[in-house]
């Protein structure tokens, strides 16, 4: 049968048609319903299949042991390509087809977004892969949650980790040019003046710059004992770190949780030897007796499961725990029940996840711990213990 | 079968709908817009109103690109001083909902102008270029003048009242967005159809000529920057209400080419190319998810798994409709239309 160009257009089309016409099925009575906006795409995807298959392996162990009260976990999502417009068509859409209890979002932009419209409905609460310093606020944002630090505890922990190790040590500060990298630059000030710590240098640079000659020289003018990157996933941290070994720089260089993945660094190579930075989470490969959850997760994936992975399972852990709160209390599954069961959550064992039991009492869990790269193992080595940077209430 | 419409005057020859079967159509495409609220869910009534929103800004991208001839790649930045401008309007001076809208058409047109005086001197890539410098330029704006502009962290604005009424909800702000989507790609249909809107058309098809047949050309594509801008601003403001968030992130650089490419895939220089292409663009990538969605009682984990492939096939339909139809969607729905009329005769 010959096909004209103009019946493949009009099969095409009808296809579309049909296809659109078709609408998602309802929620179930009797189950809790976890909703997200993934970015299974884009720039961010790197990150998005690491966080769905922490979220769907929580929610298969959480039904496998029977669920949260007896009620069986849902989990629903689809791809955003790490977009606002569309993290909201996908908000609109699973929300309205789903009576979910909980939402993952994928951004800054969409947790500032879609604020007003999780207050409006006021039945789920909302966490996500933003840890911007911002969303750390109960009266701004009641409905949602950090599953760890905000971007600004980060930075104190890796203070608090430079003025025990190297008191009054001088610090360089390299951000990225977005508001993602700019989050915590007015907090790290404040924190190191406190700290006794100085700042040698501020750079900020292009997200996607290449060529950091010029930044280089300037560290070296500054010659401080710590450069800490915030805002950047890899780029341009491995040029940075080259160049200042050729130049004959002692200074150690940190970032921030985005970019503490292993397998970014073992990329990398030679060049990524004595990286540090801040980990709210244990690594996949820790060995620790009190992380069975951590045994739990190697025996599912015996391959590495990525940081973002572990930011997902540990969010699904938390929605779930404040369900299972909620619901023991015998309170309805509203936004200020959920988050107030949230908020019950104290001296919390994670199963090893984190590496001190957790308190939320506000928006974030103030928590990290100081990880080196070594090269020669191809592995990040913890540095210390856990430090909380809780402010006193 | 047509055979075709008599017209006895030139007010008929004129006419944007010149038959009665045309205004039969789209007196029912007024129905059914009127009746779509009342029957969509949010996720729908949330896609109509971005469909809306695009529809705005590709077709003022469409008078300046498709119309005029003058490449722009600056659209997404224009739509962003406008979400600014209804964004300061709103949290600082808590002016009336429509007239930050006209405020926003009004100083983002002035910005296009100014952004459209190279268009004097170069053309094509060359003011492609130059436009995309102005992107950037005004995305560094939008960055750093933080006591304006909120820096990173941008502006938050309250929803838009109108008559007392608050049009925070997708249900509310369609009210808005279906109307004036409707009188600006009408305003823009009748451009064409004046003085100004053909010399337009006249330095499109060849700047000399035009301007030996006495069109001014600066004036002309200044214009036509600061039309194509107003209705970029315009979308902006639009935009501002319905996320009210506004941050330097929330316009980027690939926008632009997102409203680029919906006025090619659509058809370039035909208003319905516009609005056609500006569906295609919001709601193919949708409908793609809707047909993954559809393989999950098969594939349990056939979001996760297809939705790279739904990228790729997003592009393709894209180089696909390009190879078979150049001339666009626009193309297409004439040559369907010309089926009916032919039929059964030719088909």
């Amino acid at each position: 049968m010959n096909i004209t160009r103009r019946q493949a257009l009009a099969a095409g089309i009808a296809a579309g048609g049909l296809a659109a016409g078709i609408r998602p099925g309802l929620a179930q009575a009797n189950e809790i319903v976890i909703a997200g906006s993934i970015p299974l795409t884009g720039v961010f995807a790197f990150a998005g299949i690491g966080i769905n298959d922490g979220l769907s392996d929580y929610v298969k162990i959480v039904n496998e042991a029977g669920g949260v009260a007896g009620r069986k976990v849902r989990y629903v999502y689809e791809d955003t390509a790490y977009k606002v417009d569309q993290s909201v068509a996908v908000f609109n859409k699973l929300t309205g087809s789903n009576a979910a209890n909980f939402y993952y979002s994928d951004s800054t932009g969409f947790a500032k977004t879609i604020n007003p419209e999780l207050n409006r409905k006021g039945s789920m609460i909302m966490a996500g892969a933003s840890f911007a310093t911002e969303l750390n606020d109960a009266k701004a944002y009641p409905n949602q949650f950090i599953a760890g630090p905000d971007y600004s505890d980060m930075i104190s922990v890796l203070l608090t980790y430079i003025a025990k190790t190297q008191p009054g040590a001088k610090i360089a500060l390299v951000n990225s040019d977005t508001e993602f990298g700019r989050d915590p630059v007015a907090t790290t000030e404040a924190m190191a003046k406190k700290l006794g710590l100085s700042i040698a240098e501020k750079i900020v640079t292009p997200p996607t710059s290449v060529d950091v000659s010029t930044e280089v020289l300037k560290l070296r003018r500054a010659n401080p004992d710590y450069t800490i990157f915030h805002g950047y996933v890899l780029a341009p941290l491995p040029e940075f770190m080259t160049q200042a070994k050729q130049l004959g720089l002692k200074t150690k260089f940190m970032g921030t949780f985005w970019s503490m993945d292993n397998s970014l660094w073992a990329k990398v190579g030679e060049a990524a030897n004595g990286f540090m930075g801040v980990m709210p989470y244990r690594y996949y490969f820790d060995e620790d007796a009190k992380a069975p959850m951590l045994a739990k997760i190697r025996q599912m994936r015996p391959e590495y499961v990525s940081t973002a992975y572990m930011q997902g399972f540990l969010t699904a852990m938390l929605f779930c725990e404040a369900g299972k709160r909620c619901l023991d209390a015998k309170q309805e599954m509203t936004a200020t029940n959920l988050k107030a069961a949230l908020n019950s959550i104290k001296d919390f064992d994670t199963g090893g996840l984190i590496g001190a039991p957790i308190t939320i009492t506000g928006n974030s869990i103030p928590v990290g711990r100081v990880y080196q790269y070594d090269a020669a193992k191809k592995v990040m080595v913890g540095q210390g213990d856990w430090i909380n940077v809780s402010k006193p209430s | 079968m047509r055979i075709g419409a008599l017209k006895d005057n030139y007010g008929a020859d004129q006419a944007l709908f010149d038959t009665a079967v045309q205004r039969l159509w789209l007196a029912l495409g007024a129905v059914a817009l009127l009746a779509f609220p009342f029957a969509a869910s949010d996720y729908w009534l949330y896609l109509a109103c971005l469909v809306g929103i695009h529809i705005v800004s590709t077709t003022g991208l469409n008078i300046l690109t498709g119309y005029t001839g003058l490449v722009s790649l600056g659209q997404a930045a224009f739509m962003g001083v406008g979400a600014y401008v209804v964004a300061l309007a709103e949290t600082r001076l808590g002016t009336p909902f429509l007239l930050n809208l006209l405020a926003a058409g009004l100083v983002t047109a002035a910005v296009g102008m100014v952004v459209g005086v190279p268009s004097l001197r170069v053309k094509g890539l060359y003011l492609a270029i130059a436009t995309i410098a102005a992107s950037f330029i005004l995305h560094f704006v939008f960055q750093n003048w933080t006591a304006v502009t909120g820096g990173t962290r941008g502006l938050s604005i309250p929803p838009a009242q109108l008559f007392g009424l608050e049009l925070a909800r997708p249900f509310a702000l369609y009210w808005v967005i279906a109307p004036l989507a409707c009188i600006m790609v009408l305003a823009a249909a009748n451009l064409f159809r004046t003085r100004i809107g053909r010399a337009f058309i006249a330095i499109r098809d060849r700047d000399i000529s035009a301007e030996v047949l006495g069109i001014p050309l600066l004036r002309y594509k200044l214009m036509s920057f600061g039309l194509s801008s107003f209705y970029a601003g315009v979308a902006g403001g639009l935009w501002a209400y319905f996320f009210r968030v506004v941050t330097p992130e929330s316009f980027p650089f690939v926008y632009s080419i997102f409203f680029l490419a919906a006025v090619i895939v659509g058809g370039m220089g035909t208003i319905l190319g516009g609005i056609l292409g500006a569906v295609f663009m919001t709601l193919v990538p949708e409908a793609l998810k809707l047909v993954v969605g559809l393989l999950s009682p098969w594939m349990p984990n056939a979001v996760a798994m297809l939705s790279p492939v739904r990228t790729i096939v997003f592009g393709a339909l894209i180089i696909g409709f390009l190879i078979l139809e150049p001339h666009g969607l626009a193309e297409i729905w004439r040559r369907i239309r010309r089926f009916f009329h032919l039929w059964p005769f030719k088909t």
